[in-house]
């Protein structure tokens, strides 16, 4: 008696958010498999998360344990609502979202949606960030407690346990939105310009905002805080509180505000999930038409590069300048020098009292007087971060770098050709910097110190990361997807970023000390002295690593390429 | 000069991943002026033995000859010799087709007049001008494989290496690669390209090699090596797969 062809091996076994549970855990396992630095990085990222929890959980948990009930709904709504907003908002700008199970995945299993939502939900509460939310956010019920006995700590429970599951509902809805919004290359491209922007603004806008906490009344945060209290951002937080304060009627709209809010995200979500699995396939893409003008070699070059020589140098740096533009990622780079190079010298040399950051007293100056040191030493730092973005220049290539390899590329040409393309955009907006933090200071004369400063500093940073690039490359994913992260890779990538930046440092210092000691004379000195230096450090760095790069390509190659 | 008839000869390569072996001492010798398919499973090595032939992947033991250049010890003179295709290897495809032959020229060393008459006629013969200004990252799989072929072919090397040529490619195209290698080789170039497709090794190569486990199972000229059976036969007794004896499965057949 033979089985029929097409009959299911017996009756489907219901799936349940188990299944999930112990599926994300297997995956996580495996990756840590057999791999030494990996279980490292990921207990580090434990301990940091419990530390966050920890001290989060102190800090909840505080008005209740110093019986400040004045602040405990402040602290509710505030914390509580930057939570929220962490969670919407980081995965798209710094983190990606952790895909250990990606949705795409299940397209082809036969799973009710409800199932699959439900499930992938489950495992997304499975992960670091999520306890150490829940461990922190449970501080609010020991104050709500302590203010107003069990029953306001059993309604927090509820509302806490609803609050996280609304965190983890609303990242998943929003990324998931925006990965079937990004089908197109160019409007993924679009996207990580527009996150990098917003990523780079962060700090600029933290310190506005820090200056500006500074000079409002606490009495008026309280009603911001009520208010707060009542959208979705603050009510799971609140509404225990709320109980504890005398204001039972409250508690069981919010918690009824949050699970609406938590099931209206699930659907949006269950909504949006259903492109992403179908993925994110390109849709053919639009064809750009348009005769092609001139020969292949002439639309090689931007117009930019026209001087160039049609030769080896001359397409490397071509070929740069074009990448340095059409990818999103390096795009996204030059942006960060262009705000950064902007707002760090403009805060620090003319951030007054409010946000002096305390450097212009240091130097044992006031602000209104600008300090030739300091200009110089906030000059640097824009060096300083401007050539750190080569410090993975082999990285963006990935394996497309197998082109040099097997052309057999010199590395000295190979680096003097890439410091060439990416100082064609760098150069012309460290100069731009130069002269408006000259004029904003008041002291136009100054141009030539800036200017020199920052000229030697970012040759000294090329120099430093032709060495890094080549020794301490790693890869990058290989994706078009802007969201998407290697996980692991981050520690030790910002701390060869860190490393590179300190040694540029010291390596420009002689400008800094020459500012301090040689007076006026410096600032007209600084120019010319400050370009022959970055010209020479950066055309040594060239000769001494392409050396290196020499001897080792193809190693360079295998370590830029990803895995899989 | 036994070493100007040799196009390619590789002695002893040998590579091992994080203590796993994947290439365990292969020796090949390619004639100048054949077509050379590389056979194997996935897995089997073709990749890493073709990656360490042409100088991207350095053997941890093993030599590798293009017409007589040693490639790790002189890899200028012999990357001047070399045209090659990696599979699973990303092109600079925030280019578009013409500005990648382009810049692949330059790369090479030739002349720019050069550069823009080849490249025009390349695109014209793979079809590809049509696509215009279209970067390379938006192109199909099957013109993103011919655009490859285009930028191994450029500079007129005497040998190409090609991994999976056939890969993903749409019978059109294939048919359009596979004139443009047998022309290639008709005119005295050395074509050597690793597949699993038998039935196109059968149908191009004039010598054949079998990798499996890191290792040469099987090489010589195809009337050789499949004897009076069919490669495919050959190929799966060889690699020690098993065919389907009909007691397994029986749910399958109703």
């Amino acid at each position: 008696m033979a089985v029929e062809l097409t009959a299911p091996a017996g009756p489907a076994r219901r799936v349940s958010a188990r299944h999930f549970v112990r599926l994300k855990l297997r995956v996580m396992g495996n990756n840590l498999r057999g791999q030494g630095w990996r279980v490292a990085l990921f207990l580090g990222g434990a301990l940091v998360g419990l530390w966050f929890a920890g001290s989060g959980f102190f800090l909840f948990a505080s008005p209740g344990l110093a019986d400040a009930d004045r602040y405990a709904s402040m602290v509710a709504a505030f914390g509580g609502g930057l939570v929220v907003l962490g969670w919407l908002l980081l995965p798209l700008i710094f983190f990606g979202v952790d895909e250990t199970l990606d949705p795409a995945r299940f397209a082809l299993l036969p799973l009710p949606r409800r199932t699959l939502v439900t499930g992938l939900l489950t495992a997304a509460l499975v992960s670091v960030p999520a306890v150490a939310v829940l461990l922190a956010l449970l501080g609010l019920v020991v104050t709500a407690g302590v203010l107003g006995g069990w029953s306001a700590a059993l309604v927090e429970v509820v509302g806490v346990l609803l609050g996280v599951l609304l965190c983890v509902a609303a990242a998943r809805a929003v990324t998931s939105a925006f990965a079937s919004m990004l089908r197109s290359r160019r409007v993924r491209d679009l996207a990580a310009v527009l996150l990098a922007v917003a990523a780079a603004l962060l700090g600029p806008l933290q310190l506005i905002g820090v200056s500006a906490l500074q000079e409002t009344e606490w009495d008026r945060l309280d009603g911001v805080s009520e208010v707060i209290g009542w959208t979705p951002l603050g009510a799971p937080w609140t509404a225990g509180i709320d109980l504890a304060e005398g204001r039972g009627w409250a508690a069981p709209v919010k918690l009824l505000i949050s699970a609406l809010t938590v099931l209206a995200l699930l659907a949006w979500w269950s909504r949006s999930l259903e492109s992403a699995m179908v993925g994110t396939a390109s849709a053919g893409g639009a064809r750009a038409k348009g005769g092609p003008a001139g020969g292949a070699v002439s639309q090689l070059f931007p117009r930019a590069v026209g001087w160039a020589r049609r030769d080896q140098f001359g397409a490397l740096v071509a070929r740069e300048a074009r990448y340095w533009w059409r990818d999103a990622r390096r795009r996204a780079n030059l942006i960060t020098i262009a705000v950064v190079g902007i707002f760090v010298p403009v805060l620090v040399n003319l951030g007054g009292s409010g946000f002096g950051t305390g450097g212009g007293q240091g130097f044992g100056q006031g602000a209104a007087e600008p300090s030739p040191l300091l200009v110089s030493l906030s000059m640097l730092f824009v060096g300083v971060v401007a050539a750190v973005t080569l410090a993975n220049q082999f990285g963006f290539d990935g394996s497309a770098y197998a082109a040099h390899v097997v052309a057999g590329v010199r590395g000295q040409q190979e680096l003097r050709a890439r410091m060439t393309a990416f100082s064609i955009y760098v150069v012309p907006m460290l100069g731009v910097v130069a002269i408006v933090i000259a004029v904003l200071l008041g002291r136009p004369g100054w141009i030539g110190l800036t200017a020199g400063s920052l000229l030697a500093s970012y040759g000294a940073g090329l120099a430093v990361n032709c060495f890094v690039s080549v020794l301490g490359a790693y890869a990058l994913p290989e994706t078009s997807n802007p969201f998407a992260l290697n996980s692991g890779g981050g520690v030790v990538k910002s701390f060869l970023t860190m490393l590179a930046m300190l040694v540029t440092a010291v390596a420009a210092v002689p400008m800094v000390v020459a500012a301090a000691l040689l007076g006026d004379v410096w600032h007209w000195l600084a120019l010319p002295v400050g370009a022959a230096y970055g010209l020479g450090a950066a055309l040594l760095g060239a000769y001494l690593a392409g050396d290196v790069l020499d001897r080792r390509q193809p190693e360079l190659l295998a370590t830029v390429t990803p895995r899989r | 000069m036994t070493d100007e008839q040799t196009a390619l000869s590789l002695r002893g390569l040998a590579k091992r991943f994080d203590g796993k072996v994947a290439v365990a001492g292969v020796d090949l010798d390619v004639p100048a002026g054949s077509f050379y398919g590389l056979l194997g499973p996935n897995g089997a090595g073709k990749t890493t033995t073709l990656s360490m032939a042409v100088g991207l992947l350095r053997p941890d033991a093993g030599q590798a000859r293009v017409l007589g250049q040693d490639v790790w010890a002189d890899p200028v003179r012999a990357k001047q010799l070399l045209g090659v295709m990696p599979d699973g290897v990303r092109l600079f495809d925030r280019l578009s087709g013409a500005e990648l032959l382009a810049y692949h020229g330059l790369l090479r060393g030739m002349d720019p007049t050069v550069v823009d008459q080849r490249a025009a006629e390349l695109l014209d013969v793979l079809a590809l001008t049509d696509a215009g200004r279209t970067l390379v990252v938006d192109y199909s799989a099957g013109m993103k494989k011919k655009i490859g072929l285009a930028c191994a072919l450029l500079h007129g090397p005497r040998l190409l290496v090609l991994d999976e040529p056939f890969e993903a490619v749409d019978p059109v195209s294939a048919a359009l690669i596979r004139d443009i290698l047998t022309r290639y080789v008709g005119s005295g170039g050395t074509v050597v390209f690793s597949s699993h497709v038998m039935e196109v090794v059968e149908r191009l190569c004039s010598h054949v090699a079998i990798l499996a486990e890191g290792t040469i199972k099987r090489v010589g000229t195809i009337d050789e090596v499949r004897g009076k059976r069919s490669l495919e036969e050959v190929f799966v007794e060889v690699v020690g797969g098993r065919t389907a004896t009909g007691e397994e499965l029986a749910w399958l057949s109703n």
